[in-house]
């Protein structure tokens, strides 16, 4: 399915990116002409190959015990909200 | 008038009582000060990792044991991605296409009749955080975000829809809860939120092979709500489809307060979650002598206990169900029915008085002050006839606010029965002297004073007069005199 | 140069110096700092740095050794970090505007290992914005130059940390590498540049691009030098699930071993085309040169590796979608000013991230979303299984595969940033390496006519990053002396 500014529109409506209408008419391309390129991919046969999605999977690896530790690093971490209100992040209000 | 059949599935939410987080060490303890339990990780901060907790892998894979699940040996995380302020990495892990359990099913009874409720599917997950929506301050427009629950692991129990009606979903929860809290893997407390859950709602005509559209109901948090929901969105389509309309495919939020469902506000397209496997997580293995050494250690399921308790205590079904409402008062139970040598009688008692209190009280079988050492001594002397039932009963409201036994009480009060044949003559002949009118009424054969000069007798035996042997003694005085 | 006598100037000399009390850990990050004083600005290498707090760590190792600790080999050595590796307190941008001032409460593991070890922090270096780009032009800040040509790119995306080394701003430094953003940039900045095998170095604080993909590499004026940095920070991490224990340190004496009797593997059907002829010649120099040193050089096939980069472009934007979809302006990092959360959202990411990140953020949401997953992310998913089996059987065949690590020398800044897929088409020596989750080593190999750097790149089997740095040291023992680009040579003491 070609990429087109409807389709770039709604793709960035997903991943929450305003476009500039100026701007989309250039990401329409370039995105075209990058999804040409991987077309490639589509002449390969593929049938009964088992997808890698993580290079170490069958690794035996330990999981962690279910033990408690405090981290200390809250207020250094709470002091980068944008906004706050006290304990709580602030964020304008959801509909 | 077409008959309907209602269609159900139920997807419920559990919360894993882990100590510490599913990909991080945060504590998991309710009710805490906003964002103190957090640290990079659940936080969502730029180059964190998950790590994946072992307790919870195991109490999901309990959970799929106890419900006859198949366990996958290899199953496989997976991203499940949208933006909301309360999810910090602006994905989810969970499992999509390869979870941990498969099948399996939960055994319901309804209206005399056993059945059984198949599931799809177990997987595991993690919560996101809380958003709170402070209402009624004019200008007010923010939400605020706590994330202390961000990261509590999670298992999402699908059913089959072969729910068929509100009540039936209702003991399936019931059932489901139990089996959860008999694991001790789960709080099961829908007003805590430990455990939640989603209702698919269809109906189609009876007889009918194929599905009809159905709408998602939300936001009930409790067992009755759930049910008073289901009836309420089956009424609801059955009344649309018999007027000609369609049923729309669309989520609706619950309102106990007015008792009905509407569609969620600002209808956004359908979310696409764009699944995709987690690479930062690697598939989880798990060894066959692993899950056969969890089989192995599972408790006592509760339909476990249920047997053992009508097959070795001679209990009927219908007690065994009251008794095993929780592990607690199932061992509560045992214990009293061993100590007082007799299982229906044990049973009556806990039953009737000991949950008559509880209720009357919101106590729990722990908090409630008489243990089985106490009241298997006191229901062995019922058994044993060495005190009536009537005696036993003031026993017994003696020994909620007193610590002693009561074989202690019986001597101390002076309650020891009187079944000594010359008392119960002597106090025949009081009471028959005290009582001229109604002993020539019934020596005219009027039955039924005979049972008020029987009352009269116990009344001033303080009830401890033997029943039958206090009854043979009046009438072996009337007939003397 | 040689083990007994290191060149000054790199990690080893300053190590020995330190460790023998010849010169004080505050003495060198003086000599340092003075340099990027003079150099810095021009080349653009640093987004962070601050004196007071290196000259602190430096005293800080001096007081250590003064103690009558046992200190290693990296102590006191001045070591740049890549802008995307969490530091504790000091800035992390990313080199993006949506992480101005962002300041994480927790330093990264290889962070950790580093300071253990007593190496002294030069500051934070430029990078591609989220370490996508092969040029570091796109740093939101500002771009990097080449120290050997300054009109030209370093390459990217660890554009800086590597610009940074050849300059002798610092002796080591550390990138990441995720489809070659340490190999390419070390190439045509004149350093030694490794990406280690998928999971020897754990990625806990490194900010996530492409979590599969992701690794964090040392960059080194010398073989042994980027062994040092390598020995460091790999091993498992109990907070990175998919590091790994197999990861050892390299015995340094094994890299001066040789390479009689081992085999490396040129994949001729895919450097046919499209390579320049100084690079070819290079290439052609190194194998005579190690089979003179008493290699074996055969032909060996990658047949699925010319699919690299439309695999990669599948996969690294797909996952990056997802990582980077924390940035929303809610917890940390830049918000825009909005009245409703989705506007919020928009406007936030979409005025903080640059241009390419947003082409990538579209590429991947795309690839991965409804009716396109398939076709798209799920097939790239399976080609890269095909790679990967072509790595494993070449090396069968051979002990290391050798090729260009790019298909040019360094290009001009401004040449390709206009031209995204022109862009990602540098990728194809680098890319396949990353797939396959092998090691890559780059090494330096000669300069052009035009006296700009040429790197080759060599790949081996999982865990063996010992094998590939013992070959580049062999090649390294036939050079000359250390290059110094004109700029580091300008006021060096």
């Amino acid at each position: 399915m070609p990429i087109d500014a409807k389709v770039v529109h709604d793709v960035a409506r997903l991943s929450r990116l305003e476009v500039d209408p100026a701007e989309a008419p250039r990401f329409v391309k370039e995105l075209q002409s990058i999804l040409a390129y991987v077309e490639q991919l589509q002449s390969l046969d593929v049938s009964g190959i088992e997808p890698t999605s993580q290079v170490g999977a069958g690794v035996k690896t330990a999981l962690r015990e279910d033990v408690v530790v405090p981290s200390e690093v809250r207020e250094e971490a709470l002091e980068q909200a944008p906004d706050r209100d006290g304990d709580y992040f602030r964020v304008p209000r959801v509909v | 008038m077409t008959a309907y059949e209602t269609v159900v599935g139920l997807e419920v939410h559990a919360q894993l009582k882990t100590r510490s987080k599913i990909f991080c060490s945060c504590s998991t303890v309710f009710g805490a000060r906003p964002n103190t339990q957090v640290c990079p990780v659940c936080l969502g901060l730029p180059g964190v990792l998950p790590v994946l907790n072992e307790r919870a892998v195991r109490f999901a894979v309990m959970t799929g044991l106890a419900v006859g699940s198949g366990i996958a040996e290899r199953s496989v995380f997976a991203r499940k991605n949208y933006f909301y302020p309360d999810l910090p990495k602006g994905y989810q892990i969970s499992q999509y296409d390869r979870p941990l359990c498969s099948g399996g099913g939960v055994d319901i009874h309804v209206e005399g009749v056993w059945k059984r409720i198949g599931l799809v599917r177990i997987h595991i997950e993690e919560d996101a955080g809380k958003s709170i929506h402070p209402e009624g301050r004019a200008g007010v427009t923010t939400t605020l975000v706590d994330l202390n629950r961000a990261g509590v692991p999670l298992i999402e129990i699908v059913s089959e829809p072969e729910i068929r009606s509100g009540a039936e979903a209702y003991d399936y929860l019931m059932r489901l809860k139990q089996i959860l809290m008999y694991l001790d893997v789960c709080d099961g407390n829908m007003e805590e939120g430990s455990l939640r859950c989603d209702a698919n709602v269809s109906v189609r005509k009876a007889g009918a092979k194929e599905l009809g559209t159905k709408t998602e109901v939300k936001n009930m948090n409790s067992f009755r709500n759930v049910e008073r929901a289901i009836a309420y969105e089956a009424e609801r389509q059955i009344g649309i489809l018999e007027s000609g309309g369609r049923v729309v495919q669309e989520t609706l939020l619950w309102n106990a307060d007015q008792g009905t469902a509407a569609p969620m506000r600002s209808k956004e397209e359908a979310h696409d979650y764009r699944y995709f496997p987690e690479p930062d997580l690697l598939p989880l293995d798990l060894e066959p002598r692993w899950i056969d050494t969890v089989r192995k250690e599972l408790p006592e399921l509760p339909h476990q206990v249920r047997e053992r308790l009508t097959r070795d205590l001679g209990i009927p079904e219908y007690d065994a169900e009251v008794l095993t409402e929780t592990r607690a008062l199932a061992s509560y139970y045992e214990e009293t029915a061993g100590r007082a040598g007799n299982g229906k009688l044990a049973s009556n008692w806990i039953m009737t008085e000991v949950n008559g209190i509880r209720n009357k009280k919101g106590q729990t079988i722990e908090e409630f002050p008489i243990r089985p050492d106490r009241l298997g001594a006191l229901v062995k002397m019922v058994a044993e006839d060495r005190i009536s039932g009537k005696i036993g009963k003031q026993v017994f409201e003696m020994m909620l606010t007193r610590p002693e036994g009561p074989e202690e009480l019986v001597k101390a009060q002076g309650l020891l029965p009187i079944d000594d044949e010359s008392a119960l003559r002597a106090l025949a002949r009081e009471v028959i002297a005290a009582n001229p009118g109604p002993v020539a009424e019934v020596r005219a054969g009027k039955e039924r004073t005979f049972a008020f000069l029987v009352g009269q007798a116990m009344k001033q035996s303080r009830g401890r007069a033997h029943p039958e042997k206090l009854q043979d003694a009046l009438r072996k005085e009337l007939q003397a005199s | 140069m040689s083990p007994e006598a290191p060149a000054p100037d790199t990690a080893e000399s300053i190590g020995r110096l330190v460790q023998g009390r010849e010169r004080t850990a505050v003495e060198i990050a003086r000599t340092y700092l003075e340099r990027a004083d003079r150099s810095a600005a021009r080349l653009g290498t640093y987004l962070h740095r601050d004196a007071a707090r290196t000259l602190a760590e430096a005293a800080d190792v001096d007081a250590r050794i003064a103690n009558g600790e046992t200190v290693g080999p990296l102590a006191g050595v001045p070591v740049a970090l890549k802008d995307n590796l969490c530091t504790r307190g000091v800035p992390t941008t990313c080199g993006s505007k949506i992480l101005e001032g962002y300041r994480p409460p927790y330093d990264a593991h290889v962070v950790e290992r580093l300071r253990r070890a007593g190496a002294v922090v030069t500051g934070k270096t430029n990078c591609d914005e989220f370490a996508m780009g092969s040029s570091t032009e796109n740093s939101a800040y500002l771009p990097t130059k080449n120290p050997w040509d300054l009109t030209r790119v370093p390459g990217g995306s660890s554009g800086g940390s590597a610009a940074t080394v050849a300059a002798l701003e610092a002796a080591v430094s550390l990138g990441s590498d995720t489809g070659g953003s340490v190999r390419q940039p070390a190439a045509f900045c004149g350093v030694y540049g490794l990406k280690p095998t998928y999971g020897a170095v754990s990625r806990y604080g490194l900010v996530a691009f492409a979590s599969s993909l992701d690794q964090i590499g040392p960059i080194g004026r010398t073989a042994r030098d980027t062994a040092l940095l390598y020995n460091a920070i790999c091993g498992r991490d109990e907070r990175d699930m998919t590091s790994r224990a197999e990861a050892k340190p390299v015995a340094l004496d094994d890299l001066e071993r040789g390479v009689k009797g081992m085999k490396l593997g040129i994949p001729r059907d895919l450097i046919a085309e499209g390579v320049d002829p100084e690079v070819l010649a290079s290439l052609e120099r190194v194998a005579k040169t190690l089979a003179a040193e008493g290699a074996e050089i055969l032909d060996v096939t990658l047949p699925h590796a010319r699919y690299s980069i439309a695999t990669y472009y599948l996969i690294a934007p797909a996952e990056a979608s997802s990582n980077l979809a924390r940035y929303d302006g809610v917890r940390y990092g830049f918000r825009a000013k909005s009245e409703d959360l989705q506007s919020m959202y928009a406007a936030t990411r979409g005025q903080g991230f640059g241009r390419e990140v947003r082409r990538r953020i579209l590429l991947g949401t795309y690839a991965l979303s409804a009716g396109y997953y398939d076709a798209y992310y799920l097939r790239a998913m399976k080609v890269r299984t095909l790679i990967r089996k072509d790595f494993a059987d070449a090396l069968g065949r051979a002990d290391a595969v050798l090729l260009p690590t790019t298909p040019t020398p360094p290009f001009r800044l401004g040449e390709k940033v206009d031209d995204p897929l022109a862009m990602y088409l540098n990728d194809v020596f680098s890319i396949p390496a990353s797939l396959a989750g092998a090691p890559a080593l780059s090494f330096p190999a000669g300069m052009t006519r035009a006296n700009l750097p040429i790197g080759m790149q060599l790949v081996g089997r999982p865990f063996e990053e010992g094998t590939l740095l013992r070959i580049a040291r062999t090649w390294e023992r036939t050079e000359s002396a250390l290059r110094v680009p004109p700029i580091a040579a300008e006021g060096n003491a």
